[in-house]
């Protein structure tokens, strides 16, 4: 079987498990985006698929093939590093032929496949540069280059476009999906930007604390996020959540937000009467003639959207986000409409989510 | 009469550098503004020259009517966050933040009650008995946030105040910070690279680069009139869209050739007669549509789909488009697959055009830029 | 960045000045020295006037040595070969040795590793006569007494330590990454610790293997005990300058310019790499 899984990873520093049973599976030629906080656990995860950090127990079996044990050079597969990680004494050709170098490939072959690999990422007029002499734009590229020349059937991308400015990080986020696609690489990509994880995971997975707390497709994440932890995670502006306890009256189950009740549809009964927090994305409120009474506090415009903070009658803040060039009240009171099906519910004891339920995919994996 | 007044103001470094050109800025009470810039485009400089940490090498600077540029910094009446958030490692997290209330000779009660208002503003109050090395990075700039705002000061300054933040904080606090100095009328310059940061915040943004000031506008100004081409790609996000292009004047169209044979044509009455003559005078230009402003039309011109990301609330689509690729912002999520050939429309009210060379504004939807 | 008044300029100036003075006298008083007679070194007051003569030097190289009283044979160019032998070999030797071992300590963190490196400092600390009496008479039961061989061996105690936790910080200044990717490049660790981690810390390999040669240079303890006269270094062989009949001033200068010659020269060459290798150092941003 191809591809990469990992069963009952555990990797503890100085006692401390820094990835606590960890299993995953990457099916071939498919993307896995392995998002969380700093300091989650997902570099030392990257680190030992790739062989140069020695887990403590766990397999890890990539192409069908148990590699624990193995040296890194033997693993067969490609990286890029968040901090580039590029050869400072060797120019840029040098540090993408490398790969190819230490597979014995001629002069010829490796002339062309560089040409090929520079040509697609647009950095074959720096080859002679030395790393300090490229932007981070250009290191960036070059350390994307190292790892794909060699066409590795497992990549591996350690939040590489964490160190390149905004415009070129989006700029990259739309031109992955065509370099990998190509290739059929199984790929993980790390990262701890959610948007970056939505945009090229064809599966998600969250680290936090060591411990996976949630596999899913980008839509289950977003939508039907584990725990509130991962809700705020998800979402720029970030998710409302706020204590509630759901009641049910004659016309179904509600919840009371600035004295008022909001009504839910159903499908929320699980939660009756328990203590709650319900997750409200700012996108799915908007101002409305009735609703929630609320005050509001400050626009904050962002990204094609208007944000919006108010405040409930309790003193509550609910953030509500609508795109650019709508119209909306931008001070004084306003009333807020809840679109019914969009709010999640979770817990108040352990922050797990009630409703809505899993759906079949997510409790398969 | 502007509150603080920047007037040919010059910093240069040695003889060599020339980190600030000429800046004027006139800011009234009550503002929020931003310096915005990529590292080295002088708003630093210029933040610190306001401050009194850097000298001036040319102009003047007067808050309040009165000319500060030489007086200390102590002396000046202004408040400031660092990037680098320069926390006391002696004091309590609690101490630091009082500490700004120092020469201010209120009750210790009152003193008590501020901190803990802006301590629950920007979240620490459950750290204020901690020391700062025991707290984290985003913590430690929540703090040094906290104690820029509590003082009395007639200028705010802050210096990449959020750009450390926990990212599930950041919408909340930007909208509390700003309800927080408007509320008191407070007047702030903060300086950042991070437009979002900007747009959010402030009432009008400086955008400088290489030392100049760009433009000095309104978010919404900045994004619908952008002096030049410059300011026209580095606000927004995602970017604009920018294609060169040569214009055709026909009858009562305007073509705007693209390449590989794609053409933009529009009524000639969508353009006032200045940009049909200035468009009749010079023909190649550059123009650009906001990612926002790109229709999905299957009526439109062709483009094939090399990318579709659906981001929770927005969805960006990427096509192959006149020899290049055209980035599309959709509020809801499409099921276009990779290969799928689209239509693209674009109304002229969408459409900014800059010269060719200096990219300096024409016109923004039909009508002249007039700067 | 600071701008400076004239007077702050002037200022730093006259202090930078007296600096260099008090640091460059006793060299520049030494190759003043060496360029006089004994008499007009001794006379009082002293004075900077005098006839320069090379004397002093045509004696040392001609391996005679005059005073007023006698003339006698001295070995002072045998004395400077055997320094050379003696410092380039220890310092080659422990090269040879603490820059693996270096790498070693640096990457390979095991149980107790820290603690050998430890051990391997400490040599440093002992005071060199106790370990010297031991070993003079192992060293004669061995028969390893009055050779290159023996002495390059106690050179070590000095050499090694110092290479080794020189080398060892530069190793762990490269970023792991950089060694991670070369591997998973499909490089073996043997060619990653040739073609990276070498070339990366060679500066610091450089300045390392200098102050060990300075050192080694310098000992004199070790030769004094350990070495007969036909092995015996500078710093040993200067005492014949101190004769029955008088100190010979000029030439014991005369002397002490040519034996730092070498090493001056070494450090003057070696500075521009290690100022180069310095500026190598950026791996981001």
């Amino acid at each position: 079987m191809s591809g990469i899984q990992i069963k009952s990873l555990t990797k503890t520093y100085k006692s401390d498990a820094v990835l606590d049973d960890i299993s995953l599976e990457v099916p071939e030629g498919k993307t896995l985006a392995l998002f969380g906080p700093s300091g989650a656990g997902k570099t030392v995860l990257l680190r030992c698929i790739a062989g140069a950090v020695e887990p403590e127990a766990g397999q890890i079996i990539l192409n069908g093939m148990d590699v624990s044990g193995l040296p890194p050079e033997e693993r067969n597969l490609g990286m890029a590093f968040q901090n580039f990680a590029l050869f400072p004494h060797m120019s840029a050709e040098e540090n993408i032929a490398s790969p190819l170098k230490a597979r014995k490939s001629t002069r010829d072959q490796i002339s062309t496949a560089v040409r090929r690999v520079t040509e697609l990422l647009k950095i074959d007029h720096v080859l002679g540069h030395a790393p300090k002499e490229l932007s981070n734009g250009q290191k960036q590229r070059t350390a994307l280059a190292r790892a794909l020349i060699a066409e590795p059937d497992i990549l591996l991308l350690d939040d590489p476009l964490r160190n390149v400015d905004a415009k070129l990080r989006f700029e990259m986020r739309l031109e992955l999906p065509r370099l990998l696609s190509g290739r059929g690489a199984t790929v993980i990509y790390v990262t701890q930007d959610y948007k970056e994880a939505m945009a090229l995971g064809d599966t998600i997975a969250v680290l936090d604390g060591g411990h996976i707390t949630q596999i899913g497709s980008p839509e289950d994440v977003y939508l039907r996020p584990a725990n509130t932890a991962i809700a705020s995670l998800f979402g720029d502006p970030v998710i409302n959540l706020l204590d509630v306890v759901p009641e049910r009256d004659e016309s179904g189950i509600f919840v009371m937000l600035s004295d008022q009740k909001v009504h839910l549809n159903s499908g929320y009964d699980a939660a009756v009467g328990r203590e709650a927090i319900i997750g409200l994305r700012p996108e799915s409120l908007r101002f409305a003639n009735e609703g929630i009474p609320v005050e509001i506090e400050a626009e904050t415009p962002f990204n094609e959207k208007i944000v919006t903070l108010t405040q409930t009658k309790r003193g509550r803040e609910i953030i509500v986000s609508r795109p650019a060039g709508t119209d909306a009240p931008s001070t004084g009171t306003a009333c807020i409409a809840v679109e019914g099906t969009s709010a999640v519910l979770f817990d108040r004891k352990n922050g797990e989510r009630i409703v809505p339920a899993s759906d079949e995919k997510e409790q398969a994996a | 009469m502007s509150y603080l007044t920047l007037a040919g103001v010059n910093k240069i470094y040695g003889k060599v550098v020339h980190a600030v050109k000429d800046l004027d800025l006139s800011i009234d009470k009550g503002e929020i503004i931003a310096l915005l810039g990529s590292s080295g485009c002088g708003k630093t400089s210029t933040l610190r020259m306001i401050a009194g940490f850097e000298s001036v090498t040319g102009g003047s600077i007067s808050l309040d009517g009165k000319q500060i540029d030489t007086l200390p910094p102590a002396k000046r009446g202004v408040a400031m966050a660092f990037e680098g958030y320069s926390l006391y490692p002696p004091l309590t997290i609690y101490e630091n933040i009082a500490f700004a209330l120092k020469g201010s000779r209120l009750a210790s009660s009152d003193v008590d009650k501020r901190v803990r208002e802006v301590a629950h503003l920007v979240e620490i109050e459950d750290i204020l008995d901690r020391y700062p090395s025991s707290v984290s990075g985003g913590q430690q700039q929540r703090v040094s946030l906290a104690r820029a705002l509590i003082r009395d000061a007639d200028l705010h300054l802050l210096d990449e105040p959020m750009g450390q933040l926990e990212p599930q904080l950041r919408a909340l606090l930007r909208g509390r910070v700003k309800h927080f100095i408007q509320e008191r009328g407070l007047t702030a310059i903060l300086v950042t690279h991070d437009q979002t940061e900007a747009n959010a915040l402030a009432d009008r943004i400086a955008v400088m680069e290489d030392g100049e000031l760009q433009q000095f506008d309104t978010p919404r100004a900045l994004k619908n009139r952008p002096a030049n081409l410059f300011t026209g790609t580095f606000i927004g996000e995602p970017p604009m869209n920018v294609f060169p292009a040569q214009t055709r004047l026909q009858d009562d169209r305007v073509h705007f050739l693209l390449e590989d044979d794609v053409a933009l044509d529009f009524d000639r009455a969508s353009f006032s007669d200045a940009v049909v003559e200035r468009l009749d005078r010079g023909t190649e230009v550059t123009i650009g549509i906001r990612p926002d402003a790109v229709n999905l039309d299957s009526n439109g011109k062709p483009a094939k789909v090399f990318v579709n990301q659906w981001l929770g609330d927005q969805t960006h689509i990427a096509a192959e488009f006149a020899g290049g690729s055209i980035v599309s912002v959709e509020h809801q999520r499409l099921a276009l697959t990779e290969g799928e050939i689209i239509g693209i429309t674009i109304a002229a009210q969408d459409l900014h055009i800059f010269e060719s060379s200096g990219g300096r504004a024409i016109s923004h939807g039909g009508q002249l830029n007039e700067r | 960045m600071h701008h400076y008044s004239p007077l702050e300029r002037v200022l730093r100036g006259v202090a930078l000045t007296a600096i260099v003075i008090f640091f460059m006298f006793p060299i520049f008083w030494i190759v003043l020295m060496s360029l006089q007679t004994n008499e007009t070194i001794l006379r009082s007051p002293p004075s900077m006037v005098f006839e320069p003569t090379f004397s002093n030097y045509a004696a040392i190289i001609a391996g005679r040595l005059d005073s007023n009283v006698a003339s006698m044979g001295i070995e002072f160019m045998n004395n400077l070969m055997n320094s050379i032998i003696l410092s380039v070999g220890s310092v080659t030797v422990a090269l040879i040795l603490g820059v693996p071992a270096a790498y070693a300590f640096a990457r390979h963190k095991f149980r107790g590793s820290e603690d050998i490196a430890f051990t391997l400092l400490s040599f440093r600390f002992a005071p060199p006569l106790l370990v010297l009496l031991p070993l003079t008479m192992y060293f004669q039961q061995i028969g390893l007494a009055d050779t290159y061989l023996g002495l390059i061996w106690v050179y070590q105690l000095i050499c090694l330590p110092l290479i080794l936790w020189i080398v060892r910080g530069y190793f762990e200044d490269i970023p792991q990454d950089i060694e991670h990717a070369y591997r998973i490049a499909g490089h073996s660790w043997f060619a990653t610790f040739r073609k990276i981690a070498l070339p990366l810390a060679g500066p610091g390999i450089a300045a390392a293997a200098l102050l060990a040669f300075i050192f080694a240079w310098n000992n004199f303890i070790f030769a004094l005990v350990l070495a007969s006269a036909d092995k015996q270094p500078v710093t040993v062989g200067a005492l014949a300058f101190v004769t029955a009949s008088g100190i010979q001033y000029g030439q014991i200068a005369a002397a002490v310019v040519l034996s730092i010659t070498p090493t001056l020269a070494l450090a003057l060459y070696a500075q521009r790499y290690l100022v180069e290798g310095l500026s190598l150092g950026a791996v981001k941003g």
